[in-house]
C-alpha cells in the first residue's frame, strides 16, 4: 500500500446556489476532469486530495464535503460547518441571483462556523463569457452566455467582507486548484500564527508524514 | 423513601380511604404545574415514576404533557429531577417484544406523543453535553428508546439539531464507559439507513474516534464494546459511496488490516507473518470481531474500476485468512465470499500461501506447517479435500465445511470465467505428445472409480471435482474441445479401476466392466470413463440391500456426473457422438423409466441428458437422431417432460440460491426417538450440523435457461434442422442473414470494381488494336522496304552486268580502235545516268 503521507488534514467544504458548479469544481480538483451533466448533489459528498505549498514544504490533504445547494438540504449542510477549516463560497459569474444569495450563505456560516475559518469566494463559469476576458478560444464553443457579476464588484464585495477571491472556471479547469491551494495558503498561514494551537478547531489536523500505521500520529494530533 | 409515602398518602387521600389509581394520578399531575415548588414537583415525578408500571395508561394519558413539560423546564437545573422525569418517560414509552399487542401500542402511542414535534428530541440532544452523568446517561438511554420505537422521526430531529452530532461524537471520549458505550448504542442505530446522518458522522471524526476506542481496547481480544464500535463503523460504510472514500483516503484502513494481524504494506512476494495466520480463537468474542473486521475489508477490497494498493491488499488478506490460516471455518467462508467477483487484481496462479494443518491430537494448539503452494492450487485442494485435508471433520460432512469449501468452488468458478484461463487450465491436462498425462489432483478426484461400499470423503472429492471440471467447460466451446482429447494417465484409477467393482448381489455386471474392449484399445478418454462410472453408480444404486444411506451417496455421485455431462454435452455434437459411441444411450434410458421411483431428481437429470444428446446429436455416426428417436417416442414425450418438470420442484433443487447451495443433512445420524442431548447415542459431536450438497447454483441457472429448449426439443422431428426454435436458433438465423447481408454487400462492392476494371479493360482493347494496327503498318513498311532493297540489288547486280558488258564492249572497241572515253568517268556518267 502507497505510504500515506502528509502533514496537515484540512477539512473544507463547499457551499453556494444550486448549479453554480460545486460538484464540479471538486471533481475538476480531485479527477482532473469536467463533470459534464451533474445531477443534484443530495446532501453531501466527499472528494479529497494531496497539494503541496511549495514554499511552505508541506504536503496537505484536502478532504473536501461537496454539500447540496438545494433549499430543502440547507439544515443537513449547516451540520457541515461547524468542522470546517476552509469554505469555498461558489456563485455563478452567470447568475446575478447566485450572487445575490451568497450573502445568506455567507450568513450560514458566520452563524456556524468557527470564527477562524477561511472563506474565498469563487465566481465559477468563467469559460462561458470568456471574450469579455479576451480569451475567447478557450471557451470552445460552448452556449456563449452574458456576465452578469463583474470581476470587480466580486473582488470589491470579497475586500468588504474579508473574503478571499478568485474567479474559476471548472470546465476549462482554470483557477480551480489555485483557488483551493489559495485558500490552504491562508490556513497554513493561521497556523503559524498559532491562530489554532488551542486545537479548538477539529477542521485543521496535524499529522505527522508516515508510512503505514499512522493512527497514534494522527490521534495525538486530533485529540490532544 | 419519601415518596413511598407521598404515595400513600395519595393513594389513601387525607381522609384515609381507598382512592382510585386514576384520581390518585390525576392529582399527581396536577402537582407537576410550575406553579408548585420544586420539591413538590419532585415528588410528584418520583411518585409518578412508581406508578408509571402497574397504571401506564393512566399515567401516560394524564401526565405525559406534563413530565414533558418538567423535562423541558426543571431537567437542567436539578438533576434529580431531571433523572427521574427521564426514567419515567423511559417505562411509559419501552416497548416490550413480548407483552401483548394493546400494550405495546400504547408505548408506541407515548412515544408519538413525545416526538410530535422537535422539542423533546431537541432537549434530550442537549442533555447529552450535561454535566450530571445520571442525567446524561438516563437521556441517552431515552433517546435510545425512541430510536427502537421510531428511529425515522428521531433521525430527522437529529439532522436538523444544531449540535446534536457534534455532542454525540464528543460522548466517545467520556471517559466513563458506561456512557461511551451507551453512545456507541445509540450511534448504531440512529445511522442505520441514512446516509446523511452517517456523512456527517465520518465528517465529524466518527471513524477516527471509533477507532481511538477498538484501539485502547485490545483490538480484536477486546470485549463487547469493541463489537459494537466495529459494528457502527461497518453501519457507517455500508451502501455509503461517499463515506467509503473517505475512509479508503484516511489513514485508517492500515489499522484496521493490522486488527487482525496482517501487516498492511506486505509485500506481494513475502509470506505473510505467522502471528496472523495462527492465532488463539477460543475467545467467542473475539470470533464476533474477528468477522465484523472481515466484512468491513470486504468492503475494501470491493473497489469501482482498477484496483488500487488497498484493495489488492484487502483481497489478499481475505484470501490468505480463507486458505492459509486456523481461523474458524465460518470466518474462512465468510471472507472467500468476500473476495471480490472480478479476482482479476490477485493473480490466483502467482500468488504463494502457506497453508497450516493441525497436528492430530493437540486439540489445535500445535500446527504443521506445509510447503508454500500456489493459492490456486491451494483453493483447489481446499474445495476437493475440504480443511485440513478433512483431518478435523474425517467421515463427517459438516455443514461449516461444505459452506467453506462451496465459497472457495465460488472463487474457482470467477477465477475461470475468463476463457482463456479455462481453456489454459484444461489444456494442462491432455498430455503433451511422447509423455503421460499429467496426475492433476483435479483429474484425480473426477475419475476416482467409485468402490462399494462409499467412503464419504471421496463421494464429496468426486462430486466437487465435477463441479469443478464443469466450471472449466461451461462456457467454453474451445475447452470442451480441448477436454475430449483429455486421456488420464492408466495407472490413475480410472484406467482399470472398473474391475475393482464387484457387486454384492450377483447382478448385472456393468458393460464397460467384464468385457473391457476400451481397457483393450487402450487407455480411455475422460469422456469415456466418466460415463463408464455413471454407469456403475446407477448399477450399485440399483442394488435392493443398499443402507439408505449409501444409496444416498450413489445418488450423490450420479448427479455429479450427470450434471457435469449435461454441461459439457450441451452445443457439442462431437462430445455428444463420443459419449453415444460409449455405449450412453441405455445407461440413461433405465433410470428414466423406472416407475416406482419416488425420487425425481435422478430421472429429471437422465431425462434432460438425453434431451441434450437427442438436440446435440448433430454429427454423422452410429447412433443417429433417426435412431434415438423410437426411443424417445417409447419413453414418451410427455413423460419425458414431466421428469423435467419434477426435478424442477424437488426441494434439493430448489434449495439452492446464488449463495449458498449447502442443504441441511435429513437427520437421518441422529434417531429422532432418543431426548435430545442424549450422551448415550455415541455421536462424537452432535451439536455439529451436517450438511450436503447437490446441485450449485450455476446448475441450476443453467438449467432454468436451457430446459425449455430440451423439453421442446425432444419433441421435435429427428430431421428438423435445430432445436424447437429456441432463441438461439433466432439469434442464428438473425446472425446468419447479418452474414448474408454482408457478403452482398460485398459482392456489390466487388461488381462495381469489376466494372471499373472491365471499363479499364476495354481501353486496353484499343489500345491493343492500334498496337496491331501499327505493327501491321510496320511489317508493311518492313516489306516495302526489303521489297525496296531487292529491287535495288537487282539492280545494282543489273548495273553490275552492265558495267561488265560495257567493259566488254568498249575493250571490243578499242580493239576495234574505235574511241572509247575514260572508264572512270564514264561509269561517273552512267552511275547518274542510272539515277
Amino acid at each position: 500500500m502507497a505510504g500515506v503521507a502528509w502533514h496537515y488534514v484540512l477539512k473544507f467544504i463547499i457551499t453556494g446556489d444550486a448549479a453554480v458548479g460545486k460538484s464540479s469544481l471538486l471533481v475538476r480538483l480531485t479527477d482532473q476532469r469536467f463533470l459534464a451533466n451533474p445531477d443534484p448533489t443530495l446532501g453531501v459528498e466527499f472528494g479529497s486530495k494531496l497539494i503541496t505549498i511549495p514554499e511552505e514544504n508541506k504536503v496537505v490533504k484536502l478532504q473536501c464535503w461537496d454539500t447540496a445547494g438545494t433549499e430543502s438540504f440547507r439544515s443537513i449542510t449547516r451540520s457541515y460547518y461547524r468542522g470546517a477549516a476552509g469554505c469555498l463560497l461558489v456563485y455563478d459569474v452567470t447568475s446575478r441571483q447566485s450572487f445575490i444569495n451568497v450573502r445568506s450563505w455567507l450568513q450560514d456560516v458566520r452563524e456556524h462556523a468557527d470564527p477562524h475559518l477561511t472563506c474565498i469566494l469563487v465566481g465559477n463559469k468563467i469559460d462561458l463569457c470568456a471574450d469579455d476576458a479576451g480569451a475567447a478560444a478557450a471557451a470552445g464553443g460552448g452556449p456563449r452566455r452574458k456576465r452578469e457579476v463583474s470581476t470587480d464588484e466580486g473582488e470589491l464585495w470579497a475586500k468588504e467582507e474579508g473574503l478571499l477571491f478568485v474567479e474559476a472556471s471548472a470546465k476549462s479547469g482554470e483557477n480551480v486548484e489555485e483557488a483551493f491551494e489559495c485558500a490552504t495558503r491562508n490556513i497554513l498561514e493561521k497556523v503559524r500564527r498559532g491562530v489554532f494551537d488551542d486545537d479548538r478547531s477539529p477542521g485543521v489536523k496535524l499529522s505527522k508524514p508516515s508510512s503505514g500505521v499512522a493512527l497514534n500520529e494522527d490521534i495525538r494530533g486530533s485529540c490532544c | 423513601m419519601e415518596f413511598l409515602s407521598q404515595i400513600n398518602i395519595a393513594l389513601r387521600g387525607p381522609t384515609g380511604q381507598p382512592q382510585s389509581a386514576a384520581d390518585t394520578i390525576a392529582r399527581l399531575a396536577d402537582r407537576l404545574s410550575p406553579s408548585t415548588l420544586l420539591a413538590d414537583r419532585r415528588a410528584a415525578v418520583l411518585a409518578l415514576k412508581g406508578l408509571a408500571r402497574d397504571w401506564k395508561a393512566d399515567v401516560g394519558q394524564l401526565t405525559l404533557h406534563g413530565l414533558l413539560d418538567v423535562l423541558q423546564n426543571d431537567a437542567e437545573v436539578d438533576a434529580d429531577i431531571g433523572k427521574a422525569v427521564l426514567e419515567t418517560l423511559i417505562l411509559l414509552c419501552e416497548v416490550d417484544e413480548n407483552a401483548p399487542a394493546a400494550a405495546r401500542d400504547l408505548g408506541y402511542k407515548h412515544t408519538d406523543v413525545v416526538l410530535a414535534d422537535d422539542k423533546v428530541a431537541q432537549k434530550l440532544f442537549a442533555l447529552m453535553a450535561d454535566h450530571s452523568f445520571y442525567l446524561r446517561y438516563s437521556a441517552l438511554q431515552f433517546l435510545s428508546i425512541l430510536l427502537q420505537n421510531r428511529r425515522q422521526a428521531v433521525q430527522g430531529y437529529f439532522l436538523k439539531a444544531p449540535v446534536g452530532v457534534t455532542s454525540l461524537i464528543a460522548l466517545l471520549e467520556d471517559k466513563r464507559e458506561i456512557i461511551r458505550n451507551e453512545a456507541i448504542f445509540i450511534i448504531q442505530s440512529i445511522i442505520s439507513q441514512s446516509p446523511e446522518i452517517q456523512k456527517i458522522m465520518a465528517f465529524e471524526g466518527a471513524f477516527e474516534k471509533l477507532f481511538n476506542i477498538i484501539v485502547g481496547e485490545q483490538g480484536l481480544e477486546g470485549g463487547v464494546v469493541v463489537q459494537d464500535a466495529l459494528t457502527c463503523i461497518d453501519g457507517l460504510l455500508r451502501f455509503n459511496q461517499s463515506n467509503q472514500s473517505y475512509f479508503r483516503g484516511s489513514s485508517l484502513p492500515p489499522v484496521l488490516l493490522s486488527l487482525v494481524g496482517f501487516p498492511p504494506n506486505l509485500p506481494f512476494n513475502t509470506p505473510t507473518p505467522q502471528q496472523f495466520a495462527l492465532q488463539l480463537w477460543d475467545v467467542p468474542q473475539k470470533r464476533a470481531n474477528a468477522t465484523l473486521v472481515v466484512g468491513v475489508v470486504g468492503l475494501l477490497a470491493r473497489h469501482a474500476g482498477p484496483p488500487d494498493g488497498l484493495s489488492i491488499a484487502c483481497t489478499r488478506c481475505l484470501t490468505e485468512f480463507g486458505l492459509a490460516s486456523n481461523a474458524p471455518t465460518n470466518i474462512k467462508t465468510q471472507a472467500l465470499h468476500l473476495v471480490p467477483s472480478n479476482v482479476s487484481g490477485l493473480p490466483l496462479a502467482e500468488m504463494v500461501v502457506t497453508p497450516y494443518v493441525p497436528v492430530p491430537d493437540t486439540n489445535g494448539e500445535e500446527w504443521d506447517r506445509l510447503e508454500p503452494a500456489s493459492a490456486l492450487d491451494a483453493l483447489v485442494e481446499l474445495i476437493l479435500h475440504g480443511e485440513y485435508n478433512n483431518i478435523i471433520d474425517g467421515e463427517r460432512r459438516t455443514k461449516d465445511g461444505m459452506e467453506l469449501r462451496g465459497a472457495a468452488l465460488g472463487i474457482f468458478q470467477n477465477f475461470v470465467q475468463k476463457e482463456e484461463i479455462s481453456e489454459a487450465i484444461v489444456q494442462a491436462m491432455v498430455a503433451q505428445p511422447g509423455s503421460q498425462a499429467p496426475a492433476t489432483p483435479l483429474l484425480y478426484a473426477l475419475t476416482t472409480v467409485p468402490v462399494s461400499p462409499l467412503n464419504v470423503p471421496s463421494v464429496t472429492s468426486t462430486h466437487f471435482a465435477t463441479l469443478l471440471f464443469a466450471h472449466l467447460l461451461r462456457a467454453s466451446p474451445r475447452a470442451k474441445a480441448t477436454a475430449r482429447s483429455i486421456v488420464p494417465q492408466a495407472g490413475s484409477p480410472g484406467g482399470g479401476g472398473g474391475a475393482f467393482f464387484v457387486p454384492a448381489d450377483g447382478g448385472p455386471p456393468p458393460p464397460g466392466n467384464d468385457d473391457d474392449p476400451a481397457d483393450a484399445d487402450g487407455p480411455q478418454t475422460l469422456l469415456q470413463i466418466l460415463s463408464e462410472h455413471l454407469s456403475l453408480a446407477f448399477l450399485a444404486r440399483a442394488r435392493a440391500d443398499l443402507p439408505d444411506k449409501e444409496a444416498r451417496e450413489w445418488d450423490r455421485l450420479c448427479v455429479g456426473y450427470l450434471c457435469l455431462l449435461i454441461q459439457w454435452l450441451w452445443e457439442d455434437p462431437a462430445a455428444v457422438r463420443e459419449f453415444l459411441e460409449a455405449g450412453a444411450l441405455g445407461v440413461l434410458v433405465e433410470p428414466i423409466n423406472q416407475t416406482v421411483e419416488e425420487d425425481a431428481m435422478i430421472p429429471g437429470l437422465c431425462a434432460f441428458l438425453l434431451g441434450v444428446i437427442y438436440e446435440f446429436n448433430r454429427e454423422p455416426g452410429e447412433v443417429t437422431r433417426a435412431v434415438i428417436h423410437p426411443i424417445l417416442t417409447r419413453l414418451g414425450i410427455d413423460m419425458l417432460s414431466g421428469r423435467l418438470i419434477h426435478l424442477r420442484d424437488d426441494d434439493r433443487f430448489r434449495a439452492v440460491g446464488p449463495d449458498s447451495f449447502v442443504v441441511a443433512s435429513p437427520g437421518a445420524h441422529v434417531p429422532p426417538h432418543l431426548p435430545q442431548g442424549a450422551p448415550a447415542a455415541g455421536l462424537p459431536k452432535p451439536e455439529i450440523e451436517e450438511g450436503e450438497i447437490w446441485f450449485d447454483w450455476a446448475f441450476v441457472d443453467f438449467w432454468k435457461s436451457n430446459y425449455y429448449t430440451i423439453q421442446k426439443g425432444v419433441a421435435v422431428d429427428p430431421n428438423a434442422l435445430s432445436s424447437a426454435a429456441g432463441q438461439e436458433s433466432a439469434m442464428l438465423i438473425a446472425s446468419l442473414r447479418d452474414v448474408i447481408r454482408n457478403q452482398a454487400a460485398e459482392i456489390e462492392k466487388l461488381q462495381t470494381q469489376l466494372k471499373a476494371v472491365s471499363a479499364a479493360s476495354g481501353e486496353t482493347d484499343a489500345l491493343r488494336a492500334q498496337v496491331a494496327s501499327l505493327t501491321e503498318q510496320l511489317e508493311t513498311s518492313d516489306q516495302k522496304k526489303k521489297d525496296v532493297e531487292k529491287e535495288q540489288d537487282d539492280l545494282l547486280v543489273l548495273l553490275d552486268e552492265l558495267n561488265s558488258k560495257r567493259r566488254k564492249d568498249k575493250e571490243r572497241m578499242r580493239q576495234a580502235n574505235m574511241e572509247v572515253s575514260e572508264d572512270e568517268e564514264e561509269e561517273d556518267d552512267e552511275d547518274e545516268d542510272e539515277e
